[in-house]
């Protein structure tokens, strides 16, 4: 996934806002600007089907043999 | 003896069944030394002159519970907070012969890689006070490095065991997720929160390992694996590194330290493409933040400036991740995992690189006025090490030498899941042919 372009100040601030959270001065901009930085990695083949708990089995599957 | 205090936790362990020491000159000698070092490095919150138990003493970060005790966890919230059960880690180590004399100076909640504290004050290296000792588990290498205790427990997250092992040149080991019980810890994310011991050397980490390790029915992510003896025995090992890349990236001193340490490991080296570490870092950035502001969010909406800036800072990003961005990198992780041990380790036991890149930096450079390049230092601090706690494999972190400033450099290697014996022995085997781990910092400082 790409982080959508679109965060700004406002968005940033309404968004935390709902969630009950105040900002500190100045914080806005910065988080914005670290989310429209973000990208999470679409490189790695994922099965539709996988969800986080295979994440257990993964750590079982490559022990040492 | 000249002082009790220097030998190692295997030796005053050996000295002990041997009735060569007792258990109060053990801790005589401990509390002795804190006495001249706690005005210098501050890694000490409180000390416990006569603990209930016999044995070889430790102290542990801030943020193990012990009932009717209190447990600060480096914060202005939590000061004074006395816990209500015991952690299973430290029952074990109770159980084990290793009584706690204390607890440890940690950041903030255990969110943040430097050791600043503005509740409780700065902890210091011991080395040269004007440095760092990495954090979150601060007081712990520095305790551990000054040889005020024999060992200590830390927690890591995204390197809070491994960063101040490697400032403070001591050994820590950063365990398998799910190795050590997190009952009675406090939590900072969950998905990636683990348990480790710091210690004089990798056989002291072996030891307190073999004590808290396995699973436990009051955490019930802990692994059902079987708990080995962590026996250091010696075998021949294939390790994996990038030497390019080092020394592409690392500082001079820290890639000169680091490559000729691979050479001193005695091991096969075959030499691999690195694994996509700021990839796996800013996965592991947005799983920390978005659980770690879950954690906290009721004091962030009631009590937010009763947080350090830092600190407040770090959990205000965490309530903008989209919960499809965690979920999405939490989705990721098995397949992460899996190709970093089918390539990156496909013929090697262990994968080694620098713990950090960059040299130990001043706590001026890293604290609040440290100016424009603050922020790019404090991402290269954890560059090496958050993509570990992503995939959720073990790394131990093992002191290879000493830059031209007279500071730590450390070494880290990487294994498989669950392969804790694998880089203990790698560890002891490096430390029977070096002495980094026996240098102690001298005194002048204090």
């Amino acid at each position: 996934m790409t982080a959508a372009k679109q965060w700004n100040n406002e968005t940033i601030e309404t968004m935390l806002a709902v969630q009950g959270i105040r900002l500190a001065p100045g914080r806005a901009e910065k988080i914005a600007n670290a989310l429209n930085a973000a990208t999470v990695s679409g490189s790695l083949p994922l099965e539709f089907e996988s969800d986080p708990t295979g994440y257990a089995l993964a750590l079982e599957r490559c022990k040492a043999k | 003896m000249s002082d009790p205090a220097a030998l190692s936790l295997a030796a005053a362990a050996q000295a002990l069944r041997a009735r060569h020491i007792s258990s109060s000159e053990l801790v005589d000698a401990c509390v002795a030394r804190i006495a001249r070092w706690q005005p210098r490095i501050n890694a000490f919150i409180s000390v416990e002159q006569h603990p209930p138990n016999e044995g070889v003493p430790l102290a542990h970060k801030d943020m193990f519970y012990r009932r009717g005790r209190v447990s600060n966890c480096g914060s202005k919230i939590r000061r004074g907070w006395i816990a209500q059960e015991t952690s299973t880690a430290l029952s074990r180590l109770d159980t084990a012969g290793m009584p706690q004399i204390g607890t440890l100076n940690m950041v903030e909640f255990a969110f943040g890689p430097t050791g600043h504290n503005e509740h409780w004050g700065d902890c210091r290296n011991p080395w040269n006070p004007d440095y760092i000792t990495g954090g979150s588990s601060s007081g712990s290498g520095a305790a551990v490095a000054a040889r005020l205790v024999f060992g200590a427990l830390g927690s890591d997250t995204g390197g809070s065991v491994r960063i101040p092992a490697a400032a403070c040149g001591v050994t820590g080991l950063k365990t398998t997720w799910g190795r050590v019980s997190r009952h009675g810890a406090m939590p900072l994310s969950h998905s990636l929160d683990t348990i480790g011991p710091l210690a004089r050397s990798a056989e002291d980490c072996a030891l307190i390992l073999a004590a808290i390790a396995g699973f436990d029915t009051k955490d019930p992510v802990s692994s059902r694996e079987a708990a080995g003896d962590y026996v250091l025995a010696k075998k021949k090992l294939r390790v994996a590194l990038s030497s390019d890349w080092i020394e592409r990236h690392a500082e001079p001193e820290v890639a000169a330290a680091v490559l000729a340490a691979a050479r001193d490991l005695g091991a096969t080296l075959i030499e691999v493409e690195p694994p996509d570490f700021d990839t796996l870092s800013a996965h592991c950035i947005i799983v920390m933040q978005a659980e770690a502001s879950a954690q906290h969010a009721l004091w962030m909406r009631e009590r937010p400036g009763d947080y350090s800036s830092a600190v407040r800072s770090r959990l205000e990003s965490g309530f903008a991740v989209p919960a499809a961005a965690y979920l999405e990198v939490l989705r990721l992780r098995a397949a992460w995992l899996e190709r970093f041990c089918s390539t990156t380790l496909a013929e090697a036991d262990l994968y080694l690189l620098p713990a950090m890149n960059a040299r130990v930096p001043t706590l001026e450079q890293t604290g609040p006025r440290g100016g424009a390049d603050m922020p790019a230092l404090l991402a290269e601090l954890t560059r090496l090490t958050r993509w570990v706690n992503y995939l959720g494999v073990p790394a131990l972190v093992v002191p290879c030498g000493f830059d031209s400033r007279g500071l730590p450099i450390g070494l880290q290697l990487v294994g498989r899941p669950f392969a804790e014996a694998t880089l203990l022995a790698a560890g002891h085997a490096f430390q029977h042919e070096t002495d980094w781990h026996c240098r102690a910092p001298a005194e002048r400082w204090i």
